[in-house]
């Protein structure tokens, strides 16, 4: 076997341990001025190894190595040889003094850079970009210029190709209201499980999936593999409905079923056929924007059906509420309920997609008039003595002549939530009615606090009792000190203003203990407890968890 | 030997990255400097820092765009902690770091044992996530 020649101006004995530990490898050890020499007549050099501190020296032996296509590692001992290495486009750097095993580490990934194919060693800022270009790093699947040609032996042999777009339409939902980083770890979970689905399925040897780089998104490529018949559309469709269950599944699993129940695909197929004429990544993107199209157009049909599923509903008074504890932060005391109206309907489950639903029906009154009068029967039913009712009001619903200050009996029991996303376009028109309800003892509460860029001035205009803070500050605050920051000086706003913040979506131990620590008065959200579906009568019998 | 974690300091002036080199070196931190964020970048990897301590106002690559690209890298993005360098006073600045996905921040001018409480903070959230 051919022995490799570590060429090196270190006597470090670590070296040779390290030489020991790559297989079939031996180090010359020379002076520094000599080795820009020897790259020349030595036989079997791999690579070479210098920590000489001299940039001319160091800058001829690099030049020379680079010339003969050998891959350097210099040995640092401060920053300021380590930014001439990198200066030099040094294959690696490594800062001395160095165990024997780093060595070995060292020259065994720089040897692997400098294999044949490797563009000449650039600048490795600009080699993260591109390996973060072509693999999506939330889900690590590759993008289209990497599947296209991996793809094109089989597409030409084939001579066709089905793409399959799904588009995941209420993601965009997720990132609304729980913010990027909950969506990224959606991604995440909806990417594993439709690997994970698509490894045990018979197309699996056919079947390639692209992502673009960080959008929520999915193709996949189905080459029909020889000797086998294409798929019929009726299979894929199968296939896809399948795999919807196994992700909606698997999304309930780790992120819970308000989560799971924005979770929806539609999916587009279109067939490319292979024209050596035609450049193949033009057919492809054609093929994509064609399924595409087909996506959104079973996503149209389905809205449409959803609209029935909605009048049908309004008809038939067809909802429910759940009704959401809210806990005092030190006591974990209930102190009231957030009711959440839902559709019985299966489709209309989320509130969310029941009211984006209305309003492209133009029903969002008729739908909000049925959710609050549901709402409010919960003050009799549901409420133990001195807990309040939030319910959830759209400014737009203060528009609404059947929404009056006179709806409820008892009004000093109800909250009133209004969310910060909505714009109010008619601040003192809507200012003067907020102080009708005011007047009769109704409290406010601003939902989704903080959502935006607008802190806390628009927040102050609207004079609340409560201050909802929006669920993306809440989730993993434990860990990130800027929204502790945003969250404490939200407290100190609602001390010095009269008001009591909540905080919602506290899911873990460690997120409590941080918003209490902040001193934040309220908490809502299932560490504490889970929305409850209560029987029609009776008092509800809840208890923390230990 | 090294047992803290190591931290990589990126500041384009020369004289920061010095004053704050020195003061964590002397509590024992391992410290690379970088002097931009496409230097920065280069280094991430090799460095594997726990922690970057991470200048906004650079010329070329800023410290934010910096920081998007290293919390976007596979295997290190999840683990770091990045700590921008820099003075969030408005709420929306603060909106715009939690954007970038940075985990703290430090206002400059520095005050220097307020660094090292940010620094101790935030390498303490990695034990214990560990």
């Amino acid at each position: 076997m051919n022995t490799s020649t570590l060429l090196t101006d270190s006597s470090d004995p670590q070296v040779a341990d390290a030489v020991v530990q790559l297989d079939a490898w031996r180090a010359v050890v020379m002076p520094s001025q000599e080795i820009a020499r020897a790259i020349g007549h030595e036989r079997g050099i791999r690579a070479v190894y210098v920590t000489a501190e001299s940039p001319p020296t160091l800058r001829e032996i690099v030049e020379c190595a680079h010339a003969k296509g050998l891959p350097v590692i210099v040995g640092c001992k401060d920053d300021a040889a380590r930014r001439r290495a990198i200066e030099l486009r040094a294959e690696e750097w490594l800062r001395l003094p160095a165990d024997a095993e780093e060595i070995a580490g060292r020259v065994r990934s720089a040897v692997m850079r400098q294999l044949p194919g490797d563009a000449p060693n650039g600048d490795r800022a600009e080699r993260a970009e591109q390996a973060q270009m072509l693999y999506d790093f939330m889900t690590g699947l590759p993008t289209l210029p990497v599947m296209i040609e991996r793809m094109r032996p089989q597409i030409k042999e084939r001579g066709e190709l089905v793409v399959v777009y799904f588009n995941f339409v209420r993601y965009s939902k997720i990132e609304e209201i729980y913010g990027w980083e909950k969506l990224d770890a959606v991604l995440e979970t909806t990417a594993a499980g439709v690997k994970e689905f698509l490894d045990g399925h018979s197309m699996q040897a056919s079947r390639v999936m692209v992502s673009y780089t960080n959008d929520d998104d999915f193709i996949f490529f189905h080459v029909p593999p020889p000797g086998e018949a294409r798929a019929s559309e009726q299979q894929i469709t199968t296939l896809v409905g399948r795999l919807q269950e196994h992700v909606a599944q698997r999304i309930e699993v780790a992120h819970g079923e308000d989560i799971a129940a924005l979770f929806e695909i539609y999916v587009g197929l279109a067939r490319v056929y292979y024209n050596p004429k035609l450049r193949l990544e033009r057919l492809i993107y054609r093929g994509i924007r064609e399924a595409a199209t087909a996506a959104k157009s079973v996503e149209e049909r389905e809205r449409a059906r959803r609209v029935d599923d909605l009048r049908t509903s309004v008809r038939d008074r067809a909802v429910y509420v759940d009704y959401h504890p809210i806990v005092v932060t030190t006591t974990r005391q209930i102190f009231g309920y957030e009711a959440l109206a839902r559709g019985v309907m299966r489709s209309l489950r989320s509130p969310e997609v029941m009211f984006d639903v209305a309003a492209e029906a133009d029903m969002i009154w008729e739908l909000s008039r049925l959710c609050r009068s549901r709402a409010i029967e919960g003050i009799e039913t549901r409420l133990g003595p001195g807990e309040l009712l939030f319910i959830n009001v759209d400014p737009h619903d203060f528009a609404d002549p059947a929404f009056t200050e006179a709806e409820v009996k008892d009004p000093s029991r109800v909250v009133i939530e209004i969310t910060e996303r909505t714009a109010i376009k008619d601040y003192p028109k809507f200012r003067e009615r907020l102080k009708a309800f005011r007047a009769q003892g109704y409290r406010f509460a601003v939902d989704d606090a903080g959502s935006g860029y607008a802190g806390l001035g628009s927040i102050a205009n609207l004079e609340p009792d409560f201050i909802k803070l929006d669920i993306s500050l809440i989730n993993a605050i434990d860990s990130n000190f800027i929204k502790q920051n945003l969250v404490e000086s939200m407290v100190k706003f609602a001390n010095d203003h009269g008001a009591q913040v909540i905080a919602e979506g506290v899911e873990r131990s460690e997120e409590f203990e941080t918003v209490k620590a902040l001193g934040v008065h309220l908490v809502q959200g299932f560490f504490l407890h889970r929305p409850i579906t209560a029987p029609v009568s009776g008092v509800i019998a809840v208890s923390p968890k230990p | 030997m090294d047992t803290l974690p190591p931290i990589l300091v990126v500041d384009d002036n020369h004289d920061n990255a010095e004053i704050i080199r020195q003061y964590l070196e002397v509590r024992g931190y391992p410290i690379t400097v970088a002097y931009s964020g496409d230097e920065a970048l280069a280094v991430f990897e090799q460095v594997k820092p726990a922690l970057v301590l991470l200048d906004v106002m650079m010329p070329g690559r800023d410290g934010w765009e910096t920081c998007r690209l290293m919390k976007a890298h596979p295997t290190l993005g999840r683990k770091v902690r990045i700590v921008m360098v820099t003075a969030l006073d408005e709420w929306s600045d603060k909106r715009e770091a939690l954007q970038t996905g940075a985990d703290d921040y430090v206002e400059k001018p520095f005050d220097l044992p307020k660094l090292a409480t940010t620094v101790q903070r935030n390498l303490a959230m990695l034990s214990a996530a560990s």
